[in-house]
């Protein structure tokens, strides 16, 4: 379905790459002027991406706005493009987020502007093709078109160790996506095609030997950019000496794709080596989750603290997938959402903070709350969203993710549940001693609030976090279908079960599927 | 053979009539027109090989085999050609420049050139023990030449040396390997030996085969043949060293391709194990002894040797899919490495060209144009999309894939890892790090043009890749 025939996909994964082209043709000494184009694009590309939310129809769970044309004929790789409620909800996210981003580098970026919002763009444009793509060649080329400007972003307008982390997170990445491309091709062999909607209507089920080894060439691929503990390792660095958009994006989007990637690839086309790993997989998960938040208590640095913490959240999501439940599974959808608005939020509180003191050590700070008032009300209502207060977007993810486990293990729920009440502690011990106390050192004297500019990156943020916190139907609706869809082949009787909570419209006959038929 | 058959096999061969042409024209501008005949001829020989380009593509494709059935002038041949024929160009025009800056234009290089071209394009199309045999002599003798042109650079001399003496074992060897067949069926014609072989004592012909490939293993520097290669690469001029790291490569494995096709096409199975092995040596040779260099003209000599392992990925998962992957990687594989080498001469100190990767620090601020030229370069090296070095290996990969061999793309993927860190350093260097006071960065237009329009095309070729692999493909049928 496009739009009067106009192949909306294309345009808006494309539509940053024209605003490349227009950044690099403005002389670099016009620094203002490569600025506001740069956030024009930006901008547009997030109406754009609005537009496609109205022109989405959520009452079907199948694919929309596909666009599909030969590619790599030689290989049958084609160009193929649509989105389902997952996806949208992850193109939106990448949208805004890269928006607030670019708004937010008016000031920080003084240094080598153009090339700085040149390779933002450019990592827009392998965001969005990441989350549109349905044939796996084209996903795994904007997997990997990512990492370039990421790599960057990093290494030129990172911190001290900026070289040693850009490194690092480029090699990481790298190494478990050619593992995938290793396991794209194995699919391949099997299925004759990249096509991911083929792969699953046409009903092969692999082996189940063949199935685990390609999981776990995925699962390297996903599981380092999630990350899950024990890859986790090139996080903290990266997030750590990266500029503050950069970690915005990292922590936002980036970390986004891993979980994306199981819950569009792994879960179809593994179902019986995804519930074979499950156990390894949640054990991983709550490892994470607790390990993350047990660091995050012992940070200096209050960017490092955000970083583990997204360790300990993106375990939650992780553990709410594979519990296959369909409760948990909408919740952990939701909640790719939600840690991409909190803690992009939190990485731009950090940030303004770097920017005035340069310095983000907790020790340096304190007392700030009298001093920039709205500060600290955006800072607080952040930190509670992260923490999963209810009326607030957290809560919502996280109850979901919390009952769906508990149906279906209460001693993962348990587990999962100390990981709330640490990331309670972490972070309200972080506000504690940032914005309370006394005002001791005397270089925060002159400290300024929010500038209008500053406030304006945060307002949609804060909207966000009340609106999935007090009525979270409108997301939820877009997830249903799509979640749905994916539990039926990875967890038939679990998605039959709810399906007599909410009926699937026009399901019937694609429950007796023969994917599901041939078990 | 009667004089009509000479007459319409000839016509397949004009373009290396035009090369020999061409020698000859080079020659005589260079000692006839005095001061400045170097250059001359140079220019007479960069236009005779765009001449030949020409002639390759008008000129008709052979039905069968013309000379007593010797040689095939297919697609396959063609596509090869033409990739021998850009590499040879595009050293021509950066020898020009490198010239300039030494202060000496050795003019014989211009006639070597396509006296060289005529072997390997003999290579290519030939289907015969003998014709085979000589037309690698014929572009060998030039190369030993090529390396050593500056007579009084005691590393060029080297080079020439080392070249010339484990060049000639080579070919000794591969004489040997082709011998054994020739004992065994009497035949040098591939269709009459592949024909025959099964016949004879299956040992002998193993032997044979092995010996044969050897040979032509050493010249292509896959591991364990590789020594000379990164001594040779090092010290013989770095122009030069753009046709000598990538057209003979070429016509090797062409010639592979087509002794796998012809000559041994019933024995391909039990070759595959020691190819694979052969692979995935070079390939973590390459790269791993590539991580620890510094000077970056020996750091690319261990990528290239990297790359002619890529390349072997194809040989060892034979088939029609790793046939169109190798034209594929060849043809992208002469692009990458002319523009690789190119680059050296983008920086000058002191009279010399830099050849440490810290004399690339800076870059990107200096000449913005010639930086995102090269990270292009740099990331279709490593195999990083949306580049053509992506997508060769990717059709690489898809082959062993598809021959099961998953070990093997497994192995070729890991190898694009390794060398993003070696690769990357250099990416580091022009990107990250600051140059300091001084500008020792050349703004001569040829290194620039060579460089910007060889990352054009890696560019084009990594997102339309059916450019190249549509071609690809109809010449892989090799009819």
């Amino acid at each position: 379905m496009t739009i009067l025939a106009i192949p909306v996909l294309t345009l808006i994964t494309f539509w940053p790459l024209a605003g490349l082209v227009v950044v690099l043709a403005i002389p670099g000494r016009r620094a203002a002027a490569v600025r506001l184009a740069a956030n024009v694009f930006a901008g547009l590309e997030f109406l754009a991406t609005l537009v496609l939310l109205f022109r989405f129809n959520p009452a079907s769970g199948e694919m929309q706005f596909i666009e599909r044309a030969d590619w790599i004929r030689v290989l049958h790789a084609q160009y193929l493009m649509g989105v389902d409620g997952i996806s949208l909800l992850l193109v939106l996210l990448t949208s805004l987020l890269t928006f607030l981003a670019t708004l937010s580098s008016w000031r920080a970026v003084a240094e080598r502007v153009k090339e700085y919002y040149a390779f933002m763009l450019l990592l827009e444009v392998g965001m969005v093709g990441v989350f549109v793509s349905l044939d796996l060649v084209l996903f795994y080329v904007f997997w990997e078109v990512m990492l370039v400007p990421m790599y960057f972003l990093i290494g030129i307008w990172g911190g001290e160790r900026r070289l040693y982390a850009a490194i690092k997170f480029f090699l990481y990445t790298l190494f478990g996506s050619v593992a995938m491309l290793v396991g794209i091709l194995v699919l391949y062999f099997h299925y004759h095609t990249f096509d991911l909607t083929a792969m699953l209507r046409s009903g092969t089920v692999l082996p189940l030997a063949v199935q685990s080894w390609v999981f776990l060439a995925f699962f390297l691929g996903f599981a380092i950019k999630v990350p899950l503990f024990p890859f986790h390792t090139w996080l903290p660095d990266a997030h750590v000496e990266a500029p503050t958009a950069g970690s915005v994006l990292l922590a936002g989007i980036l970390l986004k794709m891993g979980t994306y990637g199981f819950v569009r690839f792994s879960l179809p086309l593994f179902p019986d080596a995804s519930r074979k790993f499950v156990p390894v997989v949640v054990v991983l998960a709550l490892i994470s989750i607790v390990y993350g938040a047990l660091v995050s208590l012992m940070q200096k640095d209050m960017k490092k603290l955000i970083a583990y913490s997204s360790v300990s959240h993106m375990g939650f999501v992780m553990l709410g997938l594979f519990t296959f439940s369909p409760m948990a599974v909408k919740g952990a959808v939701l909640q790719m959402v939600n840690h991409g608005v909190s803690t992009g939020a939190l990485f731009l509180v950090v940030g303004i903070l770097y920017e005035r003191r340069h310095t983000r050590l907790i020790s340096e700070f304190g007392g700030l709350s009298a001093r920039l008032p709205l500060y600290a009300a955006v800072f607080l209502i952040m930190a509670l969203s992260s923490i999963g207060l209810p009326g607030l977007n957290g809560f919502v993810g996280e109850f979901m993710i919390l009952i769906g486990t508990w149906n279906t293990n209460w001693v993962w729920a348990a587990v999962a549940a100390t990981g709330i009440v640490l990331g309670a502690a972490y972070m309200l011990w972080l506000y504690q001693r940032v914005m309370f106390g006394r005002l001791g050192n005397p270089a925060n004297e002159a400290l300024k609030d929010l500038t209008a500019r500053e406030f304006a990156t945060f307002l949609p943020l804060i909207l966000l976090a009340f609106w999935i916190g007090i009525f979270p139907k409108p997301f939820l609706v877009l997830i249903d279908k799509p979640v749905e869809r994916v539990l039926r082949i990875v967890n038939p009787a679990a998605a039959a079960k709810d399906a007599v909570l909410i009926p699937p419209a026009g399901g019937g006959p694609e429950r007796s599927s023969p994917l599901r038929e041939a078990r | 053979m009667d004089q009509v058959a000479v007459a319409s096999g000839l016509r397949h061969l004009l373009p290396e009539v035009a090369l020999l042409a061409t020698a000859a024209a080079a020659m005589l501008t260079h000692v006839f027109s005095g001061k400045g005949g170097s250059r001359r001829a140079g220019r007479v020989s960069l236009a005779g090989m765009g001449f030949a380009a020409g002639l390759v593509l008008a000129s008709p494709r052979s039905a069968g085999a013309i000379f007593t059935a010797s040689l095939v002038v297919d697609s396959f041949a063609a596509v090869l050609k033409l990739a021998i024929l850009l590499s040879a160009g595009l050293a021509t025009l950066l020898a020009f420049r490198f010239f300039d800056v030494e202060g000496s234009e050795p003019g014989e290089a211009y006639v070597l050139i396509p006296l060289s071209l005529i072997g390997m394009m003999a290579a290519v199309s030939s289907v015969d023990l003998i014709t085979t045999y000589v037309s690698f002599e014929l572009f060998a003798i030039p190369s030993y030449i090529l390396a050593a042109i500056f007579k009084k650079d005691p590393r060029s001399s080297e080079a020439g040396v080392k070249y010339f003496f484990l060049g000639t074992l080579s070919s000794a060897v591969m004489l040997l390997g082709m011998a054994l067949v020739f004992g065994l069926t009497g035949e040098t014609r591939y269709g009459a030996i592949s024909a025959s072989l099964p016949a004879a004592d299956g040992r002998a012909v193993l032997a044979g085969m092995a010996l044969f490939f050897a040979g032509l293993f050493f010249k292509a520097a896959l591991v364990p043949f590789h020594m000379w290669a990164p001594d040779v690469y090092e010290g013989a001029p770095t122009p030069l060293v753009v046709f000598l790291s990538t057209a003979p490569k070429a016509a090797v494995f062409a010639v592979a391709v087509r002794a796998l096709a012809g000559l041994f096409s019933r024995y391909e199975v039990s070759w595959s194990l020691a190819f694979q092995a052969v692979a995935i040596l070079t390939m973590f040779w390459g790269n791993l002894a590539a991580l620890l260099q510094t000077n970056i003209k020996r750091l690319m000599a261990y990528s290239s040797i990297a790359h002619a392992g890529y390349l072997a990925i194809g040989l060892a998962a034979w088939g029609e899919p790793a046939r169109w992957a190798i034209l594929y990687y060849v043809v992208v594989y002469v692009v990458m490495n002319a523009a690789a080498f190119g680059m050296l001469l983008l920086i000058r100190r002191g009279g010399t060209f830099g050849e440490s990767i810290d004399d690339f620090r800076g870059l990107a601020r200096q000449s913005p144009l010639a930086a995102a030229a090269l990270l292009v370069l740099l990331l279709s090296l490593a195999g990083i999309p949306p580049t053509a070095g992506f997508m060769g290996k990717y059709f690489l990969f898809a082959a062993a894939v598809g021959k099961g061999m998953i070990l093997l793309a497994a192995a070729g993927a890991l190898n694009s890892v390794i060398s993003l860190f070696y690769y990357f350093r250099i990416g580091r260097a022009i990107f990250l790090e600051d140059g300091g006071a001084g500008a020792p960065f050349e703004r001569a237009l040829n290194p620039v043009l060579v460089l910007a329009a060889s990352a054009l095309v890696l560019l084009v070729l990594g997102v339309f890749p059916s450019l190249l692999a549509g071609p690809a493909v109809a010449a892989a049928l090799m009819n």
